[in-house]
């Protein structure tokens, strides 16, 4: 259990906007910022979730060390590594953390081998360089060990950056962003590995990222912050699948969100039918029943990936909700295709590309979308 | 012209004592200010603490106070009469002042600004987003300076020994205010070649003059070639 109570203030400019050009953006950014994270992390995979500059480098930085909370309390396992009421700071050295930078933060001058050789401590020389060896040949970078850090490709040199993190014996292995730079295939091998480390080694992993795909594929436990504060916390499919902050729904997502007015409720069905508008028109659609009375002002989400696309009227289905409509654009991302659709309102749909392919779906088209009551969620806002 | 046609024969019966000389202090003065150079450059660059500035001031200082000041301020430190003197004298039997010791001190005080300038910004250069991965690894700090900080920032360190032996070559007003002209003990090539000058033999300052010259621009120019090279990160 790794558990974090901290506040940090980033001081803000005297002269508001008297920074140069030159300046880091990030700094820019920093401008008064402040961090205000609480949670406890279960052993396991958790996911530090959030768009950038929301605070999640900064705590993890913060149970590493390098960055010092104002105030708060860090511990793992019960190990209290910072407690600003009893004055406990321990060193960075001393806190046992492997943390994986963002920007990896290969020692350029030492070849793969040598970075990783370098992280083991306690050891005769000899049995260091056998430790190293077998945790690249674990992490099948063995190939690597005599190049140096620039001769290797961008999944290598992330594995050998895990390699050394892990070559320290760290009670908890912290990943900054790891695979925002990596191809779609080389991402899948490497969250097998961690997946591999977490479960052999018995080793909580702490894993910040703003992409979902990640979060979900990686994930055991997952914390969703939004501008220095801590929005949500749980698991993963529950947090993406039921988003009740309207917050969380945008940061995790949920691609489909409107306003809408409970035109009438249907008790014995537990079901209400609500009248959705956005900018580009209005629809009408069956939710689930909420305690919303008629008439009252709700959000409706629906995540992309719930809609179904149908070429021609579906009949005979269990879906509430079926709108006719017309293909407005198809974007490709990566292995799933983003279908927009006008139907009342401008719906985002997610399907395969092979879905776009044999349905044969094109711009102009006409199309019915199909959607459950129980895939729309209503929203707190 | 002229004279530089009796240059071979000149150089057979020259005194090569001052140039030797010259060499044995640059070289001492050189390893001195590196370490002590080096030690304050990293200071400077990675540690915060009060008079931090004032520090950076007094060790640039040798670079812009007339060398006879510097020379001043060294024999009254340095005498056998100044606690630091008597000191250095009972310690280690060391006497600093008009001995070839006392042209190494003032040599090494005035490269010591160019060791800490050049050596501050090589530290500075060095990422420290990977001192702070050595220390998540449970390096000392000390681990850290020697197989992190210091390799990477060894190209700047090399040419802050090569200037801090150009200058040190060249030292001539404090050498003179602390270690004297004594011919054959003190007197280095800067020295002599005032020496010489002053006594008519212009032939023999001629000659030291054109081997300073030549050493002094071979490793500036070989120090500008090795700042030049894109640095390693």
């Amino acid at each position: 259990m790794i558990s974090v109570r901290i506040k940090k203030q980033f001081r803000g400019r005297a002269e508001g906007r008297s920074l140069a050009i030159g300046d880091a953006t990030r700094d820019a950014r920093r401008d008064g910022f402040a961090l205000l994270a609480e949670f406890d992390a279960p052993p396991g995979v958790t996911i530090l979730f959030g768009p950038s500059g929301s605070g999640k480098t900064t705590t993890i930085k913060s149970i590493a060390g390098i960055i010092r909370p104002d105030e708060g309390h860090i511990s793992i396992n019960g190990h209290t590594l910072f407690d600003s009421a009893q004055g406990i700071n321990v060193p960075i050295r001393e806190r046992g953390t492997g943390l994986v930078f963002q920007n990896l933060a290969l020692f350029p001058h030492m070849t793969a081998l040598g970075n990783v050789e370098f992280a083991t401590s306690g050891l005769s020389r000899p049995e260091r360089r056998r430790r190293a060896l077998e945790l690249m040949e674990r992490l099948r970078i063995k190939h690597t060990a005599e190049r140096r850090p620039s001769e290797v490709s961008g999944g290598e040199a992330q594995r050998v950056a895990l390699a050394r993190a892990l070559a320290s014996k760290p009670r908890v292995l912290l990943l900054d962003e790891p695979l925002s730079a990596i191809d779609e295939a080389t991402k899948q091998d490497i969250i097998g590995d961690l997946k591999m480390i977490n479960r052999d080694l018995r080793l909580p992993v702490i894993y910040v990222t703003h992409n979902r795909d990640e979060a979900v594929m990686l994930g055991d436990y997952l914390i969703v912050y939004e501008q220095g504060q801590v929005v949500a916390a749980g698991e993963p499919l529950e947090i993406f699948g039921a988003p009740v902050v309207g917050s969380v729904a945008r940061l995790t997502g949920v691609e489909n969100l409107f306003e809408g007015v409970v035109l009438q409720r249907d008790a014995g069905a537990g079901t209400m039918t609500v009248r959705i508008k956005d900018e580009s028109g209005a629809c009408e659609l069956d939710v689930p029943l909420g305690k919303e009375a008629q008439g009252a002002n709700v959000m409706v989400a629906v995540r992309s990936g719930d809609i179904l696309l149908a070429t021609e009227e579906l009949r005979q289905t269990s879906a509430r909700n079926i709108l006719p409509g017309e293909i407005t654009a198809i974007e490709e991302r990566g292995a799933r295709s983003i279908v927009r659709v006008k139907s009342g309102v401008s719906w985002v749909v997610s399907v395969t590309w092979q879905a776009v392919s044999e349905l044969k779906l094109a711009q102009g088209q006409h199309i019915w979308l199909a959607i459950k009551t129980n895939s729309c969620y209503l929203i707190a806002d | 012209m002229r004279e530089l046609c009796y240059l071979p024969e000149a150089m057979k019966n020259i005194d090569w004592f001052p140039l030797a000389l010259s060499f044995r202090v640059a070289l001492i003065a050189t390893v001195l200010a590196l370490i002590v150079g080096v030690a304050l450059a990293w200071l400077l660059a990675r540690r915060r603490f009060p008079g931090r500035e004032m520090l950076d001031a007094v060790v640039t200082l040798p670079l812009v106070l007339p060398p006879t000041v510097l020379g001043y301020y060294l024999l009254m430190l340095l005498s056998r009469n100044s606690p630091v003197g008597r000191a250095i004298y009972t310690a280690t039997g060391l006497q600093l002042v008009f001995t070839w010791q006392g042209a190494v001190i003032a040599a090494m005080i005035g490269a010591l600004p160019l060791v800490v300038k050049t050596s501050r910004a090589a530290v500075e250069s060095v990422n420290e987003q990977l001192e702070d991965a050595a220390r998540t690894f449970g390096k000392s700090e000390w681990q850290i300076f020697w197989r992190i900080t210091l390799p990477l920032s060894s190209r700047g360190i090399i040419a802050a020994a090569m200037l801090a032996f150009a200058r040190a070559l060249g030292d001539f007003g404090a050498t003179l205010m602390i270690a004297g002209n004594i011919p054959g003990r003190t007197q280095t090539a800067a020295i002599a070649i005032y020496d010489a000058t002053q006594s008519g033999h212009d032939d023999y300052a001629l000659t030291l003059v054109i081997i300073l010259s030549v050493i002094v621009l071979t490793l500036l120019y070989a120090t500008n070639k090795l700042v030049g090279r894109t640095s390693l990160q």
